[in-house]
Parts: structure tokens; C-alpha cells; sequence
């Protein structure tokens, strides 16, 4: 039984993601939960924010602090290189020979950065399901919405495929018959690979659209251009039937004001993050910075 | 049971089932034909980026990409009888 609950840190760039990030992931370890900040950010902040060389294997950053950063190329090139090698072992000698100038190309399509961020984010959940909060720093807006939107995406095609096959299936069936017979009961493998695709975005998709196992948090600051870019965050993932947990106005200033935030996203909770005169780098500056504005910090 | 009688009998039943699977080649032979076109169809709407078609998100085409060398190779011979779509009808209806 995976127990993890996701919180996922999404926003426009600069508004203080990863900060988020590091500090509710601070907070939660302190209280005593387990959790792993995970960096799906190709920029890699939490390396800086900790002051710790994290990288794809998980480092302990506190006693119930764990942090990895994702790779993406990494991914990128091991999915590739195992879609490959299955080709070389299933097709025969000459049409693999053929395909080998197109894998070059390949790992420069659109879709597979998003694709290697939920492989990676497949793998984790499944690698730290017994820990209590995954904390999730997300890249910058257009390619969170395009990783949130694969699950959806990839079933409306995969919905397509599995009819076609199934009329191919069907039609096979009925020559065997006619020719010798009887019927074959040859599973087919593509058909079974398809099923396999199904189950597996489905299961992402559930995953993304259960505000129990998957809280979303939408970082943003005073300013209009975040407001603005945050509205299309919120109408993106009501379009995939994702709904966002929490709002954080960060940066705050004594001066700064939040009516407008409050009435674009209203029904949703909002919380505000004080703007830090220090930079809030290392962990005892975060943990400072907690205990200082403890009272405007709440559990997500 | 007179050698040339079970000869006859034999031969009698060989045409039988000659003709039994000529028929039933020929009952399915618009059927096959139908099959390839759909194999043609779902390989071009799996595959198609690599003959520069749109294609589904790119990790639906690689993951099935190692089942489908059938389809793949189907689709390549396809292109080469793709502009003579009416001489194919022909060919399959048997006219002319």
C-alpha cells in the first residue's frame, strides 16, 4: 500500500517554488514525519537552498529528511536505451539496423521531457511508499501543465488504439476460423502492451485527481504577471480535473495587498509566506524563519 | 476394400479438401485484405512520426514499437502501391 501523500510545488519561475518547497519539507520533518523533497526542477535549487550536493540518489539532509534531484536526461537516455535493446532482441537483424539512425533523433522529440519526470516520478512513489509526505518541486509552468496532462492525454489516444486493435483481433479471429476451423487463442501481445499503457495512466490520472494522495500548491506573489500566470495554472488543471489544495502568496510585504489573490481564488485555501529580508538559505535559516512566522505556517 | 476403389476414394477426398481450402481461402480473401489495411492503419497512427504523420504522445509509439515489426514492415510496402489505390481494388476484386 503506497501511504506517500504527494504535495507539489508549482508556479511561475522566480516566485519562490523551491523555497516553498525546502521549507514545508522542513517543517513536516520536524514534526516529525518522514518525507523526501524531490527537485523534478531541471534547474536544481534544493542543491543551493540546503547547501548539500544532492543528485539522483537519496541523501539525508536531517534526521527524517531525505532529497534527491532528478536527472532528466538520465531518464530520458535509460527509457530510450531499453526500447531499443527490446528491439534488437524482438525484431530481426535488418529492420533494427535500419530503425538505429532514427534513436539518435528520438531522444530530441516533444514529450519525453515530461515522459522521463513521470518515469522518474513513477519510480519514486514506488521506491519511498512507506515514507509520509513526497515533496514535489516542479519546473516552471509550461512543462508542470504538460507533465500533469500526460495521464490524460496519452488515454484519450490509448482509448483509440485499443478499439482498432480489438476490430484487428476480431477480424484475425474470424479468418482463423473460416480457414482452419477453429479459433486461436493467441494472445496478442500489442494488445496486451496497450492494456498494460491503460492501467498504468490510469493510475497516474487517479493518482493526480485525488486531493487525498495529491495536494497541489500554487506559489505566488503579489505581483500581477505571477497573478496572471497563476490564474492559467488554475484553469489548466481544471481542464485534466485536477484541483489545486493550497495557495501560497509568497514575498509577502506589510504593505502588499492580497484582496485581489483572495477573489481570483476564492474557496481556496491561502497561505502567506512573509517576505524574508535574509536570504532563506541553509537549513538553520529556514528552520529560523519557521519558528519566527510559526503562526502564519500551517499543516498542508 | 479393391486397391483401385480405396485409390479412388482417396483421390476423391484430397480434391475434397483441396477444394474445401480453396474455397475457404477465397471466402476470406476480401477479409485478409481488410485486416492488412487496419494492421496498415494502426501501424501509420502508432508509427507515423517516422513517415512524418502526427503520431500519439512518443512514449505510446516506443513502448509499442518492439511488438510492431509486422505493422512496421507492412507500412513501408504499403507506400509502394499507395499511389495505385485503384489498381489495388482491381487486383483484390479480381477484375479485369
Amino acid at each position: 500500500m503506497n501511504k506517500a501523500t504527494n504535495i507539489f510545488f508549482m508556479g511561475k519561475g522566480g516566485v519562490g517554488k523551491s523555497t516553498s518547497a525546502a521549507l514545508t519539507s522542513v517543517f513536516l520533518a520536524q514534526k516529525g514525519f518522514q518525507v523526501l523533497i524531490v527537485s523534478l526542477d531541471p534547474a536544481h535549487n534544493q542543491s543551493d537552498i540546503f547547501e548539500k550536493n544532492l543528485s539522483d540518489k537519496p541523501f539525508q539532509i536531517e534526521p527524517n529528511l531525505l532529497g534527491i534531484e532528478i536527472d532528466q536526461e538520465f531518464w530520458i537516455k535509460q527509457y530510450l536505451k531499453d526500447v531499443h535493446n527490446q528491439i534488437n532482441k524482438t525484431y530481426s537483424y535488418l529492420t533494427a539496423f535500419n530503425l538505429d539512425k532514427y534513436f539518435g533523433v528520438i531522444k530530441h522529440s516533444p514529450g519525453l521531457e515530461e515522459y522521463a519526470l513521470i518515469l522518474a516520478f513513477e519510480q519514486i512513489r514506488k521506491d519511498f511508499s512507506q515514507l509520509d509526505y513526497l515533496i514535489l518541486d516542479m519546473p516552471p509552468t509550461a512543462l508542470a501543465l504538460k507533465f500533469f496532462n500526460l495521464p490524460s492525454l496519452s488515454m484519450i489516444w490509448i482509448e483509440h488504439l485499443l478499439a482498432l486493435r480489438e476490430e484487428i483481433i476480431q477480424k484475425r479471429e474470424l479468418i482463423t476460423k473460416i480457414k482452419i476451423l477453429k479459433k486461436e487463442f493467441e494472445r496478442d501481445k500489442v494488445l496486451k502492451k496497450i492494456e498494460e499503457q491503460r492501467k498504468q495512466y490510469q493510475t497516474l490520472k487517479d493518482t493526480f485527481e485525488d486531493p487525498d494522495r495529491t495536494k497541489i500548491n500554487l506559489v505566488l506573489n503579489p505581483d500581477k504577471l505571477s497573478l496572471a500566470e497563476s490564474k492559467r495554472i488554475l484553469e489548466g488543471l481544471g481542464t485534466i480535473n485536477i484541483s489545486l489544495s493550497q495557495v501560497i502568496a509568497n514575498k509577502v510585504q506589510d504593505d502588499s495587498s492580497l484582496d485581489h489573490i483572495e477573489r481570483e481564488f476564492k474557496g481556496i485555501p491561502l497561505l502567506k509566506t512573509p517576505f524574508s529580508e535574509t536570504p532563506l538559505i541553509g537549513q538553520d535559516i529556514l528552520w529560523r524563519f519557521l519558528k519566527e512566522n510559526e503562526d502564519k505556517m500551517t499543516n498542508p | 476394400m479393391n486397391p483401385i476403389i480405396k485409390s479412388i476414394i482417396n483421390r476423391i477426398i484430397s480434391i475434397w479438401k483441396i477444394s474445401d481450402e480453396v474455397a475457404r481461402g477465397k471466402a476470406v480473401e476480401i477479409i485478409e485484405v481488410e485486416l492488412e489495411e487496419l494492421e496498415n492503419i494502426f501501424g501509420v497512427l502508432v508509427l507515423g512520426s517516422f513517415i512524418g504523420m502526427p503520431s500519439p504522445p512518443m512514449q505510446i509509439s516506443l513502448d509499442l514499437m518492439p511488438l510492431m515489426e509486422k505493422e512496421l514492415i507492412l507500412m513501408m510496402e504499403k507506400v509502394d502501391t499507395a499511389n495505385e489505390p485503384i489498381a489495388q481494388l482491381f487486383s483484390v476484386l479480381d477484375i479485369g
